[in-house]
C-alpha cells in the first residue's frame, strides 16, 4: 500500500521524468531527497498506475530493463500528468523562508534576482509568506565580499570586533554564513595563518586587492554549537536577577536554571572581551560569576570607566 | 495514486459507484472494505493538498454526489525563472537546519524541477545562509500557521488561545503574529517564550487571515525609532556602533582629553544605559544627567560587587 508521502512524491515524479527524458537514477533520487532503493520502489508502484480501466494501454509505461541496464529512466503514456501539483502551504512557506534567508546575505545583482524569484513564487502560491531578517550589515559590503569570493581575490577589511580596537586584516574570503541571526564572513586570515569569522555588521569597508587566493581548502564547519568546537572556549556560570532572562534569547546558552528569585545560566565563552562587555551591560543584574576570576576583566573595565567619569 | 489520476481525468463529477468500477484495486473489495479504503484515500489526498471537490452534475438531483479534481486547481501554474532567479532557488535547498522544513523545501524544488525549472546553486558558491528552528514549539506553530488551525499555547506560563496568521524570523528568533482570542485583538508572540508544543483547538481553515498590513506589524518589531539624543564622548576608533548611529557635535562643556563628542539617538533609556556600560571607558555619556547617573550606578555595582 502506498503512503500519502509516497503518493505526493509520485505526483511530482511523473511530470519530472517526462520533462527530463532518460533521467539518471542517482540524480533523480537526489532531486527528490530519497535513496535509490526508495526511487526503485516508487517506479515499481508507478508500473501499476494509470488511467481508469486498468487495460495494458492505460497504464504508465516505464522501461524497467533500461533502468536495470543503464540506470536511466524512460517513462511514457502519462501525458495527462505533465505538470506537478501546486505547492502545499508547508512547502511554499519553507521555500520562501529559505529564499529570504539567501536574500539577506546577497547583495546587488544577485539580490535583485532573488527579489524577482520571490515575487513570482508569491504570485503563484498566493500565500502570505514569513519574513526573515538577519543582521547582515550593508548590502554594498556583502556584494563586494561575494564578488571577491567568486573572483578568488584577497581583500582588506576595516573591522572592529566586540570590545576590540579597529583593525585592517588581510583575508582570503571563503563564504558568507548566518548563525543565530547574524551574518558572518568566513575567511582565511593571512596574518594569523588561520580561519577566522568576521561579523558582517562590524565590517565598515572592504578593499579588493589584486592578489589571488591560493589553495586554502574548505573552511571549517560552523554549525549550531560551533562555539563548543573551539578548544579555547570555557564554561562560565552566571547567577542573574530574573529581569535579565532576556540573555537566554539573545546569546547561545548551554543551560538555564530557574532558582528562587533568580536564574542561573551556563555560557561558553571563547572571547574574554565578549564576556567583559556582557557583564558590564548586565550591571546590577549580575549576582555572581563562577569561576569568580572570569569577572575580573569586567571589574577592571568598570573601575577604569569610573575613573574616567571622575577625572573628566 | 490511481484515484488521483481517475479524478483528475474526469470532466464531470464521478459517483462513488463508478469510481469503484474503474479504479484499479477497488473493484475486488467488499462493500465495507471499499467504503473504508475510498474514504481513507480521499482524505489522504486532501491532506496532501489535492483539491478533491464534491458536487453533483445534475442540478435537479443534488443528492447524487460525485467527486473530481479540477486541473487548474491542481496544477502548479507556469512560472518562468531567469538564470539569476534559478541560481537563488538552487541555494534554497541547503538553508534550513531543521530536517522537516529542509524536506519540504526539497520537495518544493522537486516540483519546480518537474515543471522544467532547473535550480542551479553553483553560481552562488560564496553564500551559505542558514535558518534554525530550535524553539520547542516551532513545529506545531509552523504547521498551524500553514493550514490556519486555531491553537492553545502556554505563553510565559499563561494559557492563550490564538489564530496564527503569519511567522517571521528576526535576529535568530521566530515570532508569530496572530489573533489572541481571549483579548480579541492581534498580538505578536515570541515563539521561544511558548513553553510547550501548541495544541489544536479547532479545524484547519476554520478562520480567515484578514488583510492586515503584515509589513507594518513586523516593522514594529524593529527597534523603535530613536526620538531623543544623548551626548557621548567616544575614544577615536572605539564604540563604532554608537559612532555609526550618531553625528559629531561641538560640546560646550569640557571634553575629556583623547575623546571625540557625538550626539547619539536612542529610544529607550534602559537600553542605552546597558549599551554605554558595555563600552566601559571607551564611551562616556555627558548628558542627559539621569543617563549619566544610571551608568555610574551600574558601573559602581560591577566594580565593587563581583569580588
Amino acid at each position: 500500500m502506498t503512503s500519502a508521502e509516497q503518493v505526493a512524491r509520485l505526483l511530482a515524479l511523473v511530470p519530472y521524468l517526462q520533462s527530463h527524458p532518460d533521467a539518471e537514477l542517482g540524480t533523480t533520487a537526489e532531486v527528490f531527497g530519497v535513496s535509490t532503493e526508495q526511487l526503485l520502489e516508487d517506479l515499481n508502484v508507478l508500473w501499476y498506475c494509470g488511467l481508469p480501466g486498468g487495460m495494458p494501454g492505460d497504464l504508465i509505461e516505464i522501461d524497467m530493463d533500461t533502468v536495470a541496464a543503464s540506470g536511466r529512466i524512460r517513462l511514457s503514456n502519462a501525458e495527462y500528468l505533465a505538470r506537478p501539483m501546486r505547492f502545499t502551504p508547508d512547502e511554499a512557506m519553507s521555500l520562501v523562508v529559505a529564499l529570504r534567508a539567501v536574500r539577506e546575505l546577497a547583495g546587488g545583482h544577485v539580490g535583485e534576482g532573488i527579489d524577482s524569484a520571490l515575487a513570482k513564487l508569491e504570485r503563484a502560491t498566493g500565500a502570505p509568506s514569513p519574513h526573515v531578517a538577519v543582521a547582515g550589515g550593508s548590502e554594498e559590503i556583502r556584494e563586494r565580499l561575494t564578488e571577491a569570493v567568486a573572483g578568488k581575490v584577497v581583500v582588506e577589511l576595516d573591522y572592529t570586533g566586540a570590545g576590540l580596537a579597529p583593525s585592517s586584516p588581510l583575508v582570503a574570503p571563503a563564504q558568507l554564513i548566518v548563525r543565530d541571526g547574524f551574518g558572518y564572513l568566513q575567511a582565511w586570515s593571512l596574518e594569523r595563518g588561520a580561519w577566522r569569522t568576521y561579523r558582517l555588521d562590524r565590517i565598515s569597508a572592504v578593499r579588493v586587492t589584486a592578489e589571488p587566493v591560493g589553495d586554502i581548502g574548505e573552511p571549517p564547519a560552523f554549525g549550531p554549537g560551533w562555539l563548543e568546537q573551539r578548544p579555547d572556549a570555557a564554561e562560565v556560570t552566571l547567577r542573574l536577577a530574573p529581569e535579565a532572562a532576556w540573555i537566554a534569547e539573545y546569546h547561545p546558552i548551554r543551560a538555564l536554571r530557574q532558582l528562587r528569585g533568580a536564574i542561573e545560566v551556563d555560557l561558553l565563552v571563547a572571547d574574554p572581551a565578549w564576556l567583559r562587555s556582557l557583564l558590564l551591560r548586565l550591571g546590577r543584574a549580575v549576582r555572581s560569576v563562577v569561576p569568580p576570576e572570569a569577572a575580573a576583566g569586567a571589574r577592571e573595565a568598570a573601575a577604569e570607566a569610573l575613573a574616567a567619569y571622575g577625572a573628566e | 495514486m490511481n484515484l488521483a489520476i481517475c479524478l483528475l481525468m474526469a470532466r464531470r463529477f464521478i459517483e462513488k459507484t463508478q469510481i469503484r468500477q474503474v479504479v484499479e484495486g477497488y473493484h475486488d473489495l467488499s462493500d465495507a472494505a471499499f467504503e473504508r479504503t475510498f474514504e481513507r484515500d480521499k482524505d489522504e489526498l486532501r491532506s496532501m493538498g489535492v483539491p478533491v471537490e464534491t458536487g453533483s452534475n445534475n442540478p435537479l438531483f443534488p443528492d447524487e454526489v460525485g467527486y473530481r479534481i479540477r486541473r487548474k486547481d491542481f496544477e502548479l501554474p507556469a512560472i518562468d525563472f531567469d538564470s539569476a532567479e534559478t541560481a537563488a532557488l538552487g541555494l534554497a535547498a541547503t538553508v534550513w537546519e531543521s530536517a522537516t522544513q529542509e524536506e519540504q523545501t526539497v520537495s518544493a524544488l522537486a516540483k519546480l524541477r518537474a515543471a522544467g525549472v532547473d535550480p542551479d546553486p553553483a553560481r552562488l558558491s560564496g553564500l551559505a545562509p542558514s535558518i534554525g528552528a530550535r524553539e520547542p514549539a516551532f513545529a506545531t506553530i509552523w504547521a498551524a500557521t500553514g493550514d490556519h488551525t486555531p491553537i492553545r499555547v502556554s505563553y510565559r506560563g499563561q494559557p492563550r488561545q490564538l489564530e496564527p496568521w503569519a511567522m517571521t524570523y528576526r535576529r535568530g528568533a521566530w515570532y508569530l503574529l496572530g489573533r489572541d482570542r481571549d483579548r480579541e485583538a492581534p498580538r505578536m508572540f515570541k515563539v521561544a517564550r511558548v513553553d510547550a508544543p501548541a495544541q489544536a483547538i479547532g479545524k484547519a481553515g476554520s478562520y480567515r487571515v484578514p488583510d492586515v498590513d503584515l509589513d507594518a506589524a513586523w516593522r514594529r518589531l524593529e527597534p523603535r525609532q530613536a526620538d531623543t539624543e544623548a551626548i557621548v564622548a567616544i575614544r577615536p576608533g572605539r564604540a563604532v556602533e554608537l559612532v555609526r548611529r550618531g553625528r559629531p557635535v561641538e560640546h560646550v562643556g569640557t571634553v575629556p582629553a583623547g575623546y571625540e563628542v557625538y550626539a547619539v539617538g536612542y529610544a529607550r533609556a534602559a537600553d542605552l544605559v546597558g549599551e554605554l556600560c558595555a563600552h566601559g571607558a571607551d564611551a562616556l555619556v555627558l548628558s542627559p544627567l539621569r543617563i549619566r547617573q544610571a551608568v555610574i550606578t551600574e558601573l559602581t555595582a560591577v566594580a565593587g560587587s563581583l569580588a
